[in-house]
């Protein structure tokens, strides 16, 4: 610093005007913490990841979806038993004969499908934000200036919620406009509409913006819990990327070797399974429970989490 | 508006087996610079964050104005606080985190631009916060406090890390907001800078209050520590005309350090032994000597 010596002078010229509402407070704290992200890298890094993984997946689902389609165009595939199958796996081939046999289901999964892509990693995008957006605080020491200007702590998480939820909305509305255009392309050439007004599409659509922005919820939740921002950021990571896998792994060799069927119902219960069940038209996995019973595990992880988190961050000494 | 006194009272916190604040007590008057001091570990830092807030007190209340801190309707338009000077994102601008700090107490963006002024920090406005310096990073963390311009200023180790520029810079800050009426409790373990800066002192250590009130009374308080220096050629004439009342020591370089007489007593006894005087000071105590006396044998590390 060279010598910049400024003597203090009274200030009564701009003194802030008087107070507001405390209605505004919460656009406020909302406004703050939209600031933090737009401010720093993190955000535009993440995007690149979103893109990437929607292009990645959304030529894969529009491959894996030309061939289901040509299939039930040509009238599907024949019912034929496997030999020695078990009841389970009979079920299983029924089910897939029956969908190849139906174009407008057929047509309704693949469109789900691609206008979903990118989802598996979108959602953990979805989750590091909800992290960094608390771990920084603590991270950078900021959480002390923080709760400086807002010693009402519920509203500081409540605002980080909020904003963790509207930044992974973002995320989501910048993977569905990739994946609608390049899905209404490909389903144009093949000579069929864009399927956007059939409900389980729709539906699927919209549910995916709902796991992206409990997926935030999620990240901060999580971020409260587990303090160390690379802790945050390995914990849920791999709890996401790997846990979902292995959990996968592991259900369904209960179920085939030991002939389980109460692990496919449990299986829900982990977040990674539950957004999964959520969005997909068809049951992502055999008996696998209605797509509400996805959105209320997710809705309960995200309430939980959210108030676990508020309920900490207001007792804990900040130092 | 509130009168922006600081009240503590009672107050304690008890970590699992050390107890960082024991029942402290004390006022800070508006229109005057307070020096908080104590060792390091004494409880300075926890009682100024149980002061905002952030640590909860296992018992007592710390007011500003009469309310606490939680209960301030807009907190940053009555207390600007600089705790850490390390508390922005490394990755983001120093302008911008001015501007988050703004956008959430609900302030006009014009305030960033008038407190970059304030703190000359405007020609940096735009770097990123990992590229500044300490002093400049101090002088953030003000800009950040003043962005309310509040009645209330409360400082931590606000020195710390700056060079005498600096050091110089945030005394004539100070000192010029405690004359425009606002309160300045500044925390520090620079003496020699509190000497300059302070009107009151509160020393704490081991978490309890040693002693608090105007500098001046402080210093001259410790009575005892208070000693004239005398230099002369006829040292045992002039000892011996002293009386009984002197304690008399002699330095190796020939001076004689009184103690238990003023000056003038000094100089009327050696008037009457004749003793020729080359030097006669009354060295008075300064604030680190007292310091280092009232702490003494208070552990710093519990």
């Amino acid at each position: 610093m060279t010598a910049v010596t400024t003597t203090p002078e009274p200030q009564t010229a701009s003194a802030p005007g008087p107070a507001e509402a405390s209605g505004g407070r919460a656009v406020h704290l909302v406004r703050s913490e939209l600031l933090k992200i737009r401010t720093t890298n993190t955000w535009w890094i993440f995007l690149i990841g979103v893109f990437v993984a929607t292009a990645l997946a959304a030529t894969v689902w529009i491959a894996v979806g030309n061939s289901q389609i040509n299939t039930a165009a040509a009238g599907g595939e024949e019912f034929v038993p496997p030999e020695n199958a078990s009841e389970a796996e009979l079920e299983i081939t029924r089910q897939q004969s029956e969908l190849s046999q139906d174009l407008t289901r057929t047509l309704h999964d693949a469109s789900a499908e691609i206008y979903t892509s990118g989802q598996f990693f979108g959602l953990m995008f979805a989750l590091l934000l909800g992290i960094l957006l608390i771990t920084n605080e603590f991270h950078h020491q900021t959480a002390t200036t923080t709760f400086l200007v807002t010693p009402r702590r519920t509203q500081v998480v409540l605002a980080k919620l909020a904003t963790a939820m509207m930044g992974a909305g973002f995320f989501w509305a910048f993977a569905t406009l990739l994946s609608v255009a390049a899905g209404a392309i490909f389903l144009a050439t093949k000579g069929y509409g864009t399927q956007l007004t059939e409900w389980p599409v729709l539906r699927a659509i919209l549910f995916n913006a709902l796991a992206y922005g409990l997926w935030g919820v999620l990240g901060v939740g999580l971020g409260v819990l587990i303090r160390s921002q690379i802790g945050a950021v390995l914990t849920g990571t791999v709890a996401y990327v790997v846990g979902t896998f292995l959990i996968q792994q592991i259900v369904f060799a209960l179920y085939f070797l030991l002939d389980w069927d109460w692990v496919l119902d449990v299986m829900v219960l982990w977040p990674g399974v539950a957004s999964q069940v959520m969005i997909s038209p068809e049951p992502p996995y055999p008996s696998s429970p209605s797509w509400w019973v996805g959105a209320l595990v997710l809705i309960a992880y995200g309430v939980g989490f959210g108030v676990i988190g508020t309920l900490i961050t207001r007792r804990r000494d900040i130092s | 508006m509130t009168d922006g006194r600081i009240v503590v009272s009672g107050l304690t916190k008890h970590y699992r087996r050390v107890r960082a604040v024991d029942d402290l007590s004390f006022e800070v008057e508006p229109g005057r610079v307070t020096g908080f001091l104590g060792p390091n570990g004494a409880g300075k830092t926890t009682t100024l964050r149980m002061l905002l807030n952030l640590v909860t007190p296992t018992r007592g209340t710390a007011t500003i104005g009469g309310r606490r801190y939680a209960d301030l309707p807009e907190p940053v338009r009555e207390v600007g606080a600089v705790l850490e000077a390390s508390s922005a994102h490394r990755g983001r601008t120093g302008r911008n985190h001015l501007r988050v700090v703004c956008a959430a107490a609900g302030l006009p963006t014009e305030r960033v631009d008038e407190v970059l002024r304030l703190v000359g920090l405007t020609p940096a406005a735009k770097r990123k916060f990992k590229g500044y310096s300490m002093g400049m990073r101090q002088r953030l963390g003000i800009a950040a406090a003043m962005l309310g311009d509040p009645r209330v200023l409360v400082l931590d180790e606000p020195a710390n890390g700056s060079d005498p520029e600096g050091i110089r810079w945030m005394r004539d800050l100070l000192k010029g907001l405690a004359e425009q009426g606002r309160t300045v409790l500044v925390s520090s373990h620079l003496l020699s800078e509190m000497q300059l800066l302070a009107d009151d002192v509160v020393i704490i250590a081991a978490g309890k209050l040693v002693t608090h009130g105007p500098v001046s009374k402080v210093v001259d308080g410790m009575a005892d520590a208070g000693q004239v220096r005398v230099r002369t050629p006829q040292a045992e004439a002039l000892t011996a005309a002293l009386g009984d009342q002197a304690q008399v020591r002699k330095e190796p370089d020939g001076a004689l350090l009184v103690t238990g007489v003023d000056a003038p007593a000094v100089g009327a006894a050696a008037l009457r032994a004749g003793a020729e005087l080359h030097e006669l000071v009354t060295e008075r105590p300064d604030l680190e000597r007292v310091f280092l006396e009232l702490t003494a044998g208070k552990e710093a590390i519990r």
